[in-house]
């Protein structure tokens, strides 16, 4: 069993990133009004962020960070580590992390790589940047998660209502004073067909005919390079993984539910988050969420939910947070972390 | 485990029908006015919060009728 804790890791600081554009579940045809507000009612999402044309994930990192940064009073030199976990790249290689070093003018003597997950990716963020600072001989760490997940050229209406781009950055400092920190992982790639693009990487290697759209079992018709959800087998991994691994992790930290002030899940879709809810038997008003607003952002859900709904909660004093990804892989994490005032941007526009 | 009647109505309401259906154990899925993606998850998620069953996209698609979920709900219930 993948458990762990972390000592001597303080939560320093938040930003979180999405694009400017704003586009509607229901902006359709009125013929189509009756339908759209049907998925809606049962994905919970209405509004997602959506990325420009040309716009990357990594724009919307840079934004984020150099704003973090300015709040913290960090100097640059003084952050040793940047970890990007993420599944939007700028390039196949090299690494997006060692781009944004340098475009975020840290030094050469930064530690930088990525880290491929998707919806799970937060806690495995966390846990990474926090093992390597937890030592004290790296001091400062900055962890980027996020993804640019819309596709506005699919035909595949139940991923194009579903995706919302954004980047998060938060800061981890070596501090013997702070609380510990706790994790819980797991990993089932029997799965690995649940979530998947399917050409382009080794397995696979792109050729022309990849890139026309072809019908799937589904009849959608989809390039080789889209992305392949199959929505029954998520729902009963999430439903069947998340409510024993949070219970496990409680039981880990000698945590009970009422210790815990806000429990963050990963913003899948509605169904799925009111199931995992209510199995834990936990209140609506200790779960927040921001599907309706920014739909599935996938592994900047969790924290992109901690600035747009937890920021004044969370500036006011201490707080507990459980934290929970879960996707792609098939993959989870969750985490309990304790927060005391950290910096926290208001949400970022670019 | 209930009656075929508290299994149609739990299913009317997961299945979220825009407009009002009248349901029947013969009814077959295919033909529902709304039985897509959408239907199969809400589905799901009933068996699994009110009857305790863990059924599959795959079950799913092995059933002609409502009758058949209704049953196999049962089999995996007893």
């Amino acid at each position: 069993m993948a458990q762990a804790l972390l000592a001597n890791i303080r939560f320093a600081g938040l930003a979180s990133c999405v694009p400017r554009r704003a586009v509607s579940n229901l902006d359709c045809a009125p013929e189509k009004r009756l339908e759209r507000e049907r998925l809606v009612r049962n994905i919970g999402i209405q509004t997602r962020r959506v990325c420009e044309t040309g716009q990357a994930f990594s724009d919307l990192a840079e934004r984020a960070a150099n704003e973090l940064i300015a709040g913290l009073g960090w100097a640059k030199g003084d952050i040793d580590a940047l970890i990007v976990v993420t599944q939007s790249p700028d390039y196949v290689i090299p690494a997006t992390a060692i781009i944004l070093q340098d475009r975020l003018g840290l030094a050469h003597t930064t530690l930088a790589f990525d880290i491929n997950l998707g919806c799970s990716g937060y806690p495995y963020g966390l846990y990474v940047l926090g093992s390597m600072l937890s030592a004290g001989c790296i001091r400062r760490g900055l962890v980027v998660v996020g993804d640019k997940s819309s596709n506005p050229e699919s035909l595949d209406n139940g991923l194009l209502s579903l995706f919302g781009d954004a980047a998060t950055v938060t800061a981890l400092a070596h501090d013997e004073s702070a609380p510990r920190m706790y994790f819980d992982f797991g990993s089932d790639g029997s799965g690995y067909e649940a979530i998947i693009i399917p050409a382009g990487g080794q397995r696979v290697p792109l050729r022309p005919e990849h890139l026309e759209r072809l019908p799937g079992k589904d009849g959608i018709p989809r390039k080789g390079t889209d992305v392949i959800l199959d929505g029954p087998a998520i729902l009963n991994f999430s439903i069947r993984e998340v409510p024993p691994a949070v219970e496990a992790l409680l039981a880990f930290a000698a945590c009970s539910r009422d210790q815990v002030d806000y429990f963050v899940f990963h913003q899948a879709n509605r169904m799925i988050n009111e199931t995992i809810r209510r199995k834990l038997a936990l209140p609506a008003e200790k779960v927040p969420a921001s599907l309706h607003d920014f739909g599935n952002t996938s592994s900047a859900s969790v924290p992109v939910t901690v600035t747009v709904r937890l920021r004044e909660a969370l500036l006011s004093g201490p707080r507990r947070l459980l934290m929970s990804g879960f996707g792609v892989g098939l993959s989870w994490a969750s985490c309990i972390v304790d927060l005391d005032r950290p910096v926290l941007s208001p949400l970022i526009e670019a | 485990m209930d009656t075929i009647a508290d299994f149609i109505a739990n299913f009317t309401t997961a299945v979220d029908f825009q407009d009002p259906v009248e349901l029947r154990a013969q009814s077959v899925l295919v033909e529902l006015p709304e039985w897509d993606s959408l239907a199969a998850l809400g589905v799901i998620v009933m068996c699994d919060m009110e009857y305790g069953v863990t059924i599959t996209g795959s079950d799913l698609k092995g059933c002609n009728s409502l009758g058949d979920v209704f049953a196999l709900v049962a089999a995996r219930k007893a």
